[in-house]
């Protein structure tokens, strides 16, 4: 089955349209501005979903929809920031924990329907969905089970993240489709064009990607001793504009490669500031010269960048079977999105969605945490993936295990 | 985008603190009644904050890429040429007088530029601005841009002061 990049930008196009309808309803309801910041489709382990939350505490609702699409959606709060929803729509409500649910209930009915009748609309085709129900949990758990996709571990996921402009809170709009009416209907969409990527190519690139990051966490754990586990991986696809603001805006220190070859793009690995001071001091043996991100730590996150970045882009080689090379590592040391901004500037020049490839890593030894991003070529990247499918004609199911 | 004209407000512009609107990257704001327009984490993108002297109309444009003759897209906010264009334009409309606006500029730094050849996206998105502005006639009487870090903008419109902010340095008032 094959999508092609068209249609993922048209699908990443409808779930921003619909989140913006959801917000817009919230809006009217509640007199709370609020905005889109950043809608993407992503291609996900199902066992990674729903990690950006944390630990933080969520209330929402949770619908299941069948028709056209099936599976389920949720809309999920910051608990802490309930109070003030639920205040605005009947003053006094938050007090009291049954009104306060069935604010939740029935904003979340009203910004949802929203969501899923754009959805309807653009197919054309019916979409039904069940009553609300109200959901409240922590973290991950709060988004409903990934659906089985049978035969692969990877599941699409349209995410919305939502902001108050006055607050930093935010609430999510989840949508997890069943992956087989959905790449069905992905790969109908798709113009019969040259730009098509066969979907189990672009599983095997993540699961590639998986492997690219536990070799970096070894790395890490050979330079500094530290026990490091790879999290996350997951490729996500969206418009060039969106692509900085898969960054935080606070500072980050790291490092960027320009890599050439098929296919040629940035990889950025990045630390928090906390995490470069903490993981710096475990590779120095000696004592540093003064607090906070000195020269010395600069050089040992200079230095482990490095490591990190071969570690990545050999996994890659490998599998595409093809030299990855990169320059030597740019030391960052600034906010993280003006850190990825020029990159994204620089692919934009070509192309207008871009895929983006974000690997975490972290460990429970010390307050360490590190994402590597990479943004491939888009064109080159569906030619090596073509590439890929030529030279192992005979492996076209991309089973991860032989390539690997 | 939308034009904010104080007749649609919610009930948080009843507090002291003027309305605080964010632009995003390709976007822009315009605004009449004193909000502060704040966009954040510039590299090589630009922000180009224009301000009307006389009717204190204000708007800011967060653009990526130099021009829109280069690329085939139809955000006219993407590009510092159409960008600035568009910014112009939807602050007339609000009520501006092009004569009277003046244009304050950050951003467009050449961090992380490989290209080895030519100059940077950074350089040609403060030329390019710079071309249009004069089109315009609008004055530049305030900016900070290359180097090679990071900013981040807050226009405050009811003076036209536009505060950069740096990850490794002090803010500056333009």
């Amino acid at each position: 089955m094959k999508i092609d990049v068209q249609s993922l930008g048209t699908f990443n196009q409808l779930a921003h349209e619909g989140a913006e309808q959801a917000t817009r309803s919230m809006a009217q309801m509640t007199g709370i501005d609020a905005e889109v910041d950043v809608t993407k489709i992503s291609l996900v382990d199902r066992a990674d979903i729903g990690e950006e939350l944390g630990d933080s505490e969520f209330v929402g609702v949770q619908f299941e929809f069948e028709g056209a699409l099936s599976g389920d959606t949720v809309l999920v709060f910051d608990r802490d920031s309930t109070d003030e929803i639920v205040n605005a729509l009947m003053p006094g409500a938050a007090e009291d924990p049954s009104m306060a649910q069935s604010s939740v209930e029935e904003i979340g009915n009203i910004m949802m329907s929203g969501f899923i009748d754009g959805w309807a609309d653009y197919l054309g085709a019916g979409i039904e969905h069940t009553p609300p129900e109200y959901i409240e949990r922590s973290g991950a758990d709060v988004l409903p089970e990934a659906p089985d996709t049978g035969e692969t571990d990877q599941v699409f996921v349209f995410r919305s993240e939502i902001e108050w402009l006055d607050q930093s809170v935010n609430f999510f709009i989840y949508m997890l489709p069943e992956y087989e009416p959905m790449t069905e209907m992905m790969s109908e969409h798709a113009a019969a064009g040259d730009d098509a990527i066969p979907i189990e190519k672009l599983e095997a690139f993540n699961r590639m990607t998986r492997k690219g990051t536990e070799k970096a966490a070894e790395n890490v754990e050979m330079m500094a001793g530290i026990e490091t586990e790879a999290e996350v991986s997951q490729i996500s696809f969206a418009p060039i504009e969106d692509v900085p603001k898969q960054v935080g805006n606070d500072t980050y220190v790291g490092t960027v490669v320009e890599f050439t070859g098929a296919p040629s793009g940035y990889l950025l690995v990045l630390f928090d500031e906390t995490s470069a001071i903490n993981v710096a001091e475990a590779l120095m043996p000696m004592e540093t010269d003064g607090d906070g991100l000195t020269d010395q730590h600069k050089a040992a996150i200079e230095e482990l960048g490095n490591i990190m970045t071969s570690g990545f882009v050999d996994g890659w080689a490998n599998v595409l079977q093809q030299t990855v090379e990169h320059t030597p590592p740019r030391l960052v040391h600034d906010m993280g999105r003006a850190i990825i901004d020029p990159l994204a500037a620089q692919l934009g020049q070509h192309q207008q969605h871009a895929f983006i490839i974000d690997s975490k890593m972290k460990t429970d030894e010390v307050a360490f945490e590190s994402t590597i991003h990479a943004l491939p070529n888009e064109e080159e990247l569906r030619e090596a993936l073509d590439e890929l499918l030529v030279e192992r004609a005979e492996e076209t199911e991309a089973d991860a295990e032989q390539i690997f | 985008m939308k034009v904010y004209d104080g007749s649609s407000q919610t009930e948080q512009t009843q507090d002291a603190d003027p309305e605080r609107i964010k632009v995003g990257i390709a976007e822009y704001e315009v605004t009449t009644d004193g909000a502060v327009l704040t966009t954040s984490g510039l590299g090589s993108c630009i922000g180009i904050a224009l301000y009307d002297t006389e009717t204190g109309t204000a708007g800011l444009v967060h653009v990526m890429l130099p021009s829109a003759d280069e690329v085939e897209d139809g955000n006219a906010a993407k590009f510092a040429d159409t960008g600035t264009e568009l910014l112009v334009e939807e602050m007339s409309e609000a009520g501006a007088d092009p004569n009277s606006i003046e244009a304050k500029i950050a951003g467009g730094s050449d961090m992380l530029d490989f290209s080895e050849s030519g100059s940077g996206i950074g350089d040609r998105n403060v030329s390019q601005v710079r071309e249009t502005l004069e089109e315009y006639g609008i004055p530049i009487v305030g900016e900070d841009v290359g180097g090679d870090h990071g900013r981040s903008l807050r226009l405050e419109s009811n003076t036209g002061d536009l505060v950069v902010k740096s990850a490794n340095t002090d803010n500056t008032r333009l």
